[in-house]
């Protein structure tokens, strides 16, 4: 079904509107929540809130992108997921995606004002139009997706320690770029 | 971890939704690779052949910071100046006088309909092309969009002089900026009183250097060695080419490394498992372990993509993922050690459910690899490992498929050069080469930058004069993402007057040929467009000009063109 048809859907107050989005964007939310939380059931638990946050946003959002509206509300559950686990002291999968993004925040006073998400998301953007596209893909994959290494260098037909290292490549030029931007994380 | 990292990875749920939507999909295919050029050069090497061994010679770094080269700026990505033309053996009877034009005329915008765009792809079928004409349409609801280019049409023409009693016959050398994979675009063609010239290419090594993965901004830390630190400034190629050293190798012999015996350990047809993430198998892999003396070994790889190195212990380990069904190199891929000096000892083969070289890792049965182990020396294997990647390399610009742009040859002395400068037989390897793996020194040579020059043999009549001409297409210079703001759409060009070149010049002039397509950002050739001034003497005492412009605006149409 296409993006407009269930959007029309939750318009329209019917339900079908999460059958089909679970039909159409269920297994990349649900890969995409377990990339994040390192665990199928809490990736479910997320996935069905997802479908009942986009219930209760469409009407009034029409999005443009069905599927970057959904990855995004489920990204962000499962970081407040993974967050609140992470203060009962029960570890999770984001850590290493944090971790290896430790890499690029910027050398900045830490005095400073902090941006916005959304300033510091247009820093990143710029960035990421001057990279070469499997290299705008790669970053995306396991910093937005959080893909795991060793799948996205299958995908890439690459080597997982190849991969490894171009990412760390990517997050040193990110870096470089969020300081010549100014950006304060 | 900190909270700003956790705010970075937070932050990035705010993309746009074409970036995420675009990540979402299969990976792209794969283009041409671009290159990020970094801030400070550090020092560069040069590889020098003498008697058949191989010297390294320090040609030292200018240090240059941003404006640090007569108001000019830095920029991220330096396409290098336009050289003058050299002869290979100082001649005092030849004189020349230098006119050099920057015609921006590819800065014209030239409608491209996607029709066109589409018609042009021939390698693609018909149910292709029908597709790639649909997305063209979606992106292009207009039929087409205006095409233009940074780069600009250099003619850079010498006026040459035999002001002796008889004739000579000279060989000239033109020298330019350019890697291996750019040389078609680049490469300048030679013209003598408008005759095409026959020439010959000699390629530099590498022009730049390498810096630290943090590119110099993290003052007390170690720099390290890990990323490619391009040459940034006119001064870093006066460092490159001060003394002639780098100019006297590129003309020389090649490095000759069939003496040097090496042992080879060559892996084919491994097998094992299939990758089953349920089954906690996501990447079935072998692993080679071994025994060798650090001091007394060297070992290059070859498909090897993980690895663990145990200097103390005198233990290595390398390893590589077992291809499955419908992965590139399934059924087909060949593995190399090549091992330099003492040969390992006691070594062990075993499959492994992970890569990396974790001792927790779950050994993985069922797994196998055929081995072989010869001697032979260091020429026949690098030529067995290199001929067949060369071969299966494919070739292609923009446009489509097209010719390897120098042959193995040539490409081989690059990259013993290089391996013998930087690599793990350098006297002291980059860190960015430290594992051994071949893969990375094959790719690098490819795509680094160098000074690379064109030759032909002139003559010149007693008391005569001939006009030899230098025509190519030159990169602007420019800013990756705009690091400082006046910079934005901003594009350099420049030239140097006098460096590496033996030749006397009695007069230099540049002309601007803009087309109407700019406005002059900064400059120092002294060109005034409101004043209609676009022929420039230049001062021979001026090492380096400098011409930074910006797009005019409305020079590119609003909508498509009438009719």
């Amino acid at each position: 079904m296409e993006d407009a048809a269930i959007v029309q859907l939750y318009w329209d107050r019917d339900q079908e509107a999460i059958t089909a989005s679970d039909r159409k964007y269920g297994a990349l939310c649900r890969t995409l929540s377990r990339n994040i939380l390192s665990s199928r059931e809490d990736a479910e638990e997320c996935v069905n809130d997802t479908w009942h946050r986009a219930w209760d946003t469409m009407p009034p959002q029409r999005p443009a992108s069905l599927g970057a509206y959904l990855c995004r509300i489920v990204r962000n559950l499962s970081l407040d997921r993974w967050r609140a686990r992470r203060a009962e002291k029960r570890g999770a999968g984001a850590e290493a995606l944090v971790l290896e993004l430790e890499d690029c925040v910027p050398a900045a006073p830490s005095a400073e004002a902090a941006w916005e998400a959304r300033e510091t998301a247009a820093a990143v953007e710029r960035w990421l139009d001057g990279l070469a596209p499997e290299d705008r893909w790669l970053f995306l994959r396991r910093y937005w997706y959080g893909e795991r290494v060793d799948a996205l260098a299958r995908q890439l037909s690459a080597t997982p320690n190849g991969t490894a290292q171009r990412l760390r490549r990517l997050r040193a030029s990110l870096r470089r770029a969020l300081e010549q931007e100014g950006v304060r994380l | 971890m900190s909270e700003k990292s956790e705010r970075l990875l937070e932050a990035l749920s705010e993309l746009n939704d074409s970036t995420i939507d675009a990540a979402a999909e299969e990976p792209p295919a794969k283009g041409k690779v671009r290159w990020k050029r970094w801030a400070a050069l550090a020092a560069c090497l040069a590889v020098v052949v003498t008697g058949g061994g191989l010297l390294l010679t320090q040609l030292g770094g200018s240090g240059s910071g941003s404006g640090g080269h007569d108001g000019a700026s830095t920029f991220m990505s330096y396409a290098g100046p336009v050289f003058p033309l050299t002869l290979a053996e100082e001649n005092d009877g030849i004189t020349a006088a230098r006119e050099i034009t920057l015609d921006f005329s590819p800065w014209v915008p030239e409608w491209l309909s996607n029709e066109e765009m589409v018609s042009g792809r021939t390698w693609l079928t018909e149910e292709e092309q029908r597709d790639v004409l649909e997305q063209y349409d979606e992106w292009y609801p207009e039929g087409g969009r205006w095409q233009t280019s940074s780069d600009i049409l250099v003619t850079d023409s010498y006026t040459l002089t035999n002001s002796s009693g008889k004739d000579q016959t000279v060989t000239v050398l033109y020298p330019f900026a350019s890697s291996l994979s750019g040389l078609a675009q680049r490469t300048p063609a030679l013209t003598l009183d408008g005759a095409g010239l026959e020439t010959d290419l000699y390629i530099g090594a590498y022009s730049g250097g390498f810096e630290g993965a943090w590119g110099g901004s993290l003052s007390g830390e170690n720099e390290g060695s890990v990323n490619l630190d391009y040459a940034e400034s006119w001064e870093d190629y006066k460092a490159l080419l001060a003394g002639g050293t780098y100019l006297q190798n590129a003309l020389g012999e090649g490095p000759d490394v069939s003496g040097i015996p090496v042992t080879v350990y060559r892996f084919t047809d491994p097998y094992g498992p299939e990758a089953d993430d349920d089954a906690g198998v996501p990447n079935p892999t072998l692993r080679v372990g071994f025994d060798l003396d650090y001091d007394e070994t060297t070992v290059l790889g070859w498909g090897f993509h993980m690895g663990s190195y145990d200097r103390e212990n005198g233990t290595m380990i390398q390893g590589f993922s077992i291809p499955q069904p419908g992965e590139r190199g399934y059924g087909e891929e060949v593995y190399y050690l090549v091992v330099v000096g003492e040969d390992v000892q006691n070594m062990t083969i075993g499959g492994y459910v992970t890569g990396g070289a974790d001792p927790d890792t779950e050994p993985l049965e069922g797994c196998g690899v055929t081995v072989e182990r010869y001697e032979s020396d260091l020429d026949t294997a690098l030529r067995e490992i290199l001929e067949p990647y060369w071969a299966e390399r494919i070739w292609e610009d923009e446009y489509g498929p097209t010719e390897a742009p120098v042959d193995f040859e040539t490409y081989y002395r690059a990259f013993l050069e290089y391996l013998y400068a930087y690599g793990m037989l350098a006297p002291e390897a980059m860190e960015r080469y430290g594992s051994g793996w071949l893969e990375g020194i094959a790719g690098d040579v490819w795509s680094v930058d160098r000074v690379c020059w064109v030759s032909a043999q002139v003559t010149i009549p007693a008391g005569g004069s001939v006009t030899l001409t230098a025509s190519m297409a030159k990169e602007g210079s420019y800013d990756f993402y705009c690091a400082h703001t006046e910079n934005q759409g901003v594009y350099g060009y420049d030239l140097v007057t006098t460096l590496g070149s033996t030749l006397a010049c009695t007069a230099q002039t540049a002309v601007l040929a803009d087309r109407g397509q700019i406005e002059i950002v900064r400059q120092n050739f002294g060109f005034d467009l409101e004043a209609g001034i676009k022929t420039v003497t230049l001062d021979p005492e001026t090492e380096y000009y400098y011409l930074e412009v910006r797009r005019a605006e409305g020079t590119i149409p609003d909508g498509p063109p009438q009719g």
